[in-house]
């Protein structure tokens, strides 16, 4: 790829670098226009709604700066890429973050492993959501011309931070050297490739929801429209952040090699309280599109999203918090202070002068009703949310308090999370067989008997195979979680069981068509359910932790050693190097309960550019566990091998429900099936009433 | 070359940002109307929803009949207003 493009090496520097910054302040010019401009042209539209055609074309050429203001981006965004693949040294960030022997994917990879081409590559995807937002104005021209100048606001911010404090085409100071610094060894793995940019997308993403609110509350928006609007911004934006989050855990788990997949780090935190409130927030607006409650909660709801995916980028570049994942740290965080402040001042403004316009249509009724379940649980994510919050940031406070710094560990974090997690499992299960309004006790005993046979009834059988909850903390909750979730699988399956039956009923098809046509019916609804589902096998991957098993020793050609069914002997270990890396690695033979399972090849590698070692984990994955080997390195004594070993029950259980979460919401995207096709009778003969499209939700 | 490619973007988007549009965009404020128009569908879709639930057996007669009747006397009430507000439209 680096051959197909040139090579910098005979000196063309600079060229490629003048056009990137160029484009990055013609884009700083095209946003401040969007933002200037476009407020002055909403003001003129407001002060007088019956003038004239000026207002509108000064909006008009306002909107369009914003969407050049993405091609203009854009172009930076190719700038820089087109440094790397050229190895353009003669950019400091290129110098600092890529070197030739790069493989070209990782040098891609680079617009995003350093300071400023992330916050680069954060500008160009607010262009690029920008863009979408913009050129699909007929919406609703008003709001989104709110929208889209609140956006432009955002916009500035993060294109004057890489004009100012973190320019990404500054040159190198003095002789440009031969070769450049390398990756960062961490990055070098298949995942950073696309685990970055997803979580980006979710943390950029609740910047168009953000707009959208604040906008309708600027203009006193009757109705709730713009939750409409926003829904499918919102779900996607929530889909990138839970599956960049999922990767970030499976690249901590394959590339760290310390076993474990979540370790409650500051940046995964920051990447956790965004994704808290988004759900939150979520599930809280149905009731305000059904029953027009919460209007406020929901305002706050995304304003506090917003300004936590703000706190959360903060984090992570200023160097408040240390951090594994932490490879951008610098001085920009009083930029980061400045905007939070100014961005929270807004929206405390905004919601004081026009709080009237949210007052709830209605007020709770019951307190056993779907509305009080969402009120639950939004009030269950919030205190999670408040708990990973507090951890994160009592270290700061302590320094600030005390003087020195106090850092919360995961035994702060698991002992309030697990229950929390536990309790937001069980809403899962009640929330949909609730009803709105209130629910009758009747009701309740009909819909709840069989999820709470099939709880008692799992919790039993896990006893009498072997679980004993009485033995410690961590059995109890793993117990607790499994019991919940056959509940919550049986409530979620009568469900989907019950609506189909009425399908099948009026069709006259088979109960698989009739699912299908169902979940066609109403995708938003039936996706929710199967979210609900991949949450749920989420969890059972996640209680399998208190069953961990580890081992670890010398192991020298020949050696054993011996971990649950496992028996691994160690058949040869050597040493390799290729342009990048050197690498020491072992071969193990791997025998389950005597017979031979498969070979692994723990690693670890030396970083030539970097000079950074760096883990490759062996791991052996199936559903019921997985056989997790690191090599640790050699005793400098026997100079043998260090080999630990990790049985990690039900692991795989977590991608797996990922996965599931990741079709629901894709599925829970889909528009509905047509009125004209679900209205049209499968079997004439049948005498009820056609079912109209859009039921169940 | 930088200078061409520099001055290439800088025209494109400047001509595509003030190049004299024909026709823009009406910037109209929804009306009330309009506002109860949407409640209106929203209030008819809790109501096919609660139907078809009650169809699948998840409420007893009781719950579904009481819950009907308070979604179709809020829809009532939102019909009343739609009524005297086009009346109003149309008498101007």
């Amino acid at each position: 790829m680096a051959r197909w493009l040139g090579d910098n090496r005979q000196g063309r520097t600079g060229a490629m670098a003048a056009f990137g910054s160029f484009a990055i302040l013609l884009g700083l010019v095209l946003c401040a226009y969007n933002f200037l401009v476009g407020a002055i042209a909403l003001r003129q539209i407001a002060v007088h709604p019956q003038a004239s055609f000026g207002p509108e074309r000064l909006a008009e050429s306002a909107r369009r700066a914003g969407i050049g203001s993405f091609i203009a981006l854009s172009a930076a965004a190719f700038a820089l890429i087109y440094c790397a693949f050229t190895n353009d040294f003669s950019v400091s960030y290129i110098l600092h973050h890529s070197n030739r022997a790069l493989p070209w994917p990782y040098k891609f990879a680079a617009l995003w492993s350093g300071q400023e081409g992330s916050l680069l590559l954060w500008a160009w995807l607010l262009a690029a959501y920008g863009f979408v937002l913009r050129v699909r104005h007929k919406v609703d021209v008003k709001l989104t011309a709110y929208a889209s100048t609140i956006l432009a606001a955002v916009q500035v911010f993060f294109t004057l931070l890489i004009v100012f404090p973190a320019p990404p085409f500054a040159l190198t100071q003095g002789a440009v050297p031969a070769d450049g610094f390398g990756l960062n060894p961490l990055l070098q793995y298949p995942e950073m490739v696309i685990h970055p940019p997803m979580l980006y997308l979710g943390y950029v993403g609740f910047s168009v929801p953000f707009a959208f609110a604040l906008g309708a509350l600027m203009m006193r928006y009757p109705g709730e429209k713009w939750i409409h609007i926003t829904r499918r911004w919102t779900m996607v934006t929530w889909l990138f952040l839970t599956c960049g989050i999922f990767l970030g855990m499976h690249w901590a788990y394959a590339v760290l090699g310390w076993g474990g997949y979540w370790g409650w780090d500051p940046v995964e935190n920051a990447s956790l309280m965004p994704w808290l409130t988004g759900t939150a927030f979520l599930h809280s607006v149905m009731m305000q599109e059904k029953r027009g409650m919460m209007k406020s909660w929901n305002v706050w709801l995304i304003f506090t999203t917003f300004m936590l995916s703000i706190l959360g980028t903060l984090l992570t570049r200023s160097g408040l918090v240390s951090s594994v994942h932490a490879f951008a740290e610098s001085s920009i965080g009083t930029w980061f202070w400045v905007f939070l402040l100014i961005v929270l001042s807004v929206c405390l403004f905004t919601y004081i002068l026009q709080r009237d316009h949210l007052q709830s249509e209605h007020k709770l009724e019951s307190l056993i009703s779907r509305e009080s379940s969402f009120l639950f649980n939004n009030l269950v994510l919030l205190a999670a949310c408040f708990t990973v919050l507090w951890g994160t940031l009592f270290p700061i406070i302590s320094e600030y308090v005390e003087g020195s710094k106090v850092t919360v560990g995961p035994p702060f974090y698991n002992r309030v999370a697990v229950p929390i997690g536990i309790f937001l499992l069980f809403l899962t299960g009640i929330g949909p067989i609730l009803a709105w309004r209130s629910t009758s006790f009747k009701s309740v005993q009909r819909n709840f008997l069989w999820p709470c046979i099939a709880g008692v009834v799992a919790a039993l059988v896990l006893m009498a195979a072997g679980m004993r909850p009485w033995q410690d903390m961590g059995t109890l909750y793993s117990l607790m979680t499994f019991s919940l979730a056959a509940l919550v699988v049986t409530a979620v399956g009568s469900e989907f069981w019950r609506g189909a039956r009425v399908i099948q009923r009026h069709t006259g098809k088979n109960m698989l068509f009739s699912l299908v046509q169902l979940t066609r019916r109403n995708t938003r609804r039936y996706g929710g359910h199967l979210v609900h589902i991949g949450v749920v096998i989420v969890f059972v991957g996640l209680a399998g932790s208190a069953f961990n098993q580890s081992n670890e020793q010398e192991m020298g050609f020949h050696d054993s050693m011996t971990i649950g069914q496992y028996r691994l002997v160690c058949q040869s270990y050597t040493q390799d190097s290729n342009a990048n890396y050197d690498s020491e690695y072992e071969l193990l033979n791997v025998y389950k309960n005597g017979k031979f399972l498969a070979q692994m090849a723990p690693e670890r590698r030396f970083y030539h550019a970097s000079q950074q070692t760096e883990t490759m984990v062996a791991n052996h994955s199936t559903l019921e566990r997985d056989l997790y080997v690191v090599y640790e390195g050699r005793n400098q004594d026997t100079n043998q091998p260090i080999i630990k070993v990790i049985l990690n029950p039900l692991v795989a259980w977590i991608w797996i429900g990922v996965a599931v979460m990741a079709f629901g919401t894709l599925l829970a995207l889909v528009p509905n099936m047509s009125a004209e096709q679900a209205a049209r009778p499968r079997k004439p003969a049948e005498e009820e009433v056609p079912l109209p499209a859009g039921v169940g939700d | 070359m930088t200078i061409l490619a520099c001055a290439a973007l800088l025209i494109g988007i400047f001509l595509y940002v003030f190049y004299p549009q024909s026709k823009t965009e009406e910037q109209t404020q929804k009306t009330r109307l309009e506002f109860l128009r949407e409640r209106k569908d929203a209030i008819y879709e809790n109501l096919r929803d609660l139907n078809f639930e009650y169809r699948a057996g998840k409420y007893p007669e009781e719950d579904y009949l009481a819950q009907r009747a308070g979604m179709e006397n809020e829809a009532a009430q939102i019909l009343a207003e739609i009524e005297f507000l086009e009346a109003g439209t149309h008498a101007a």
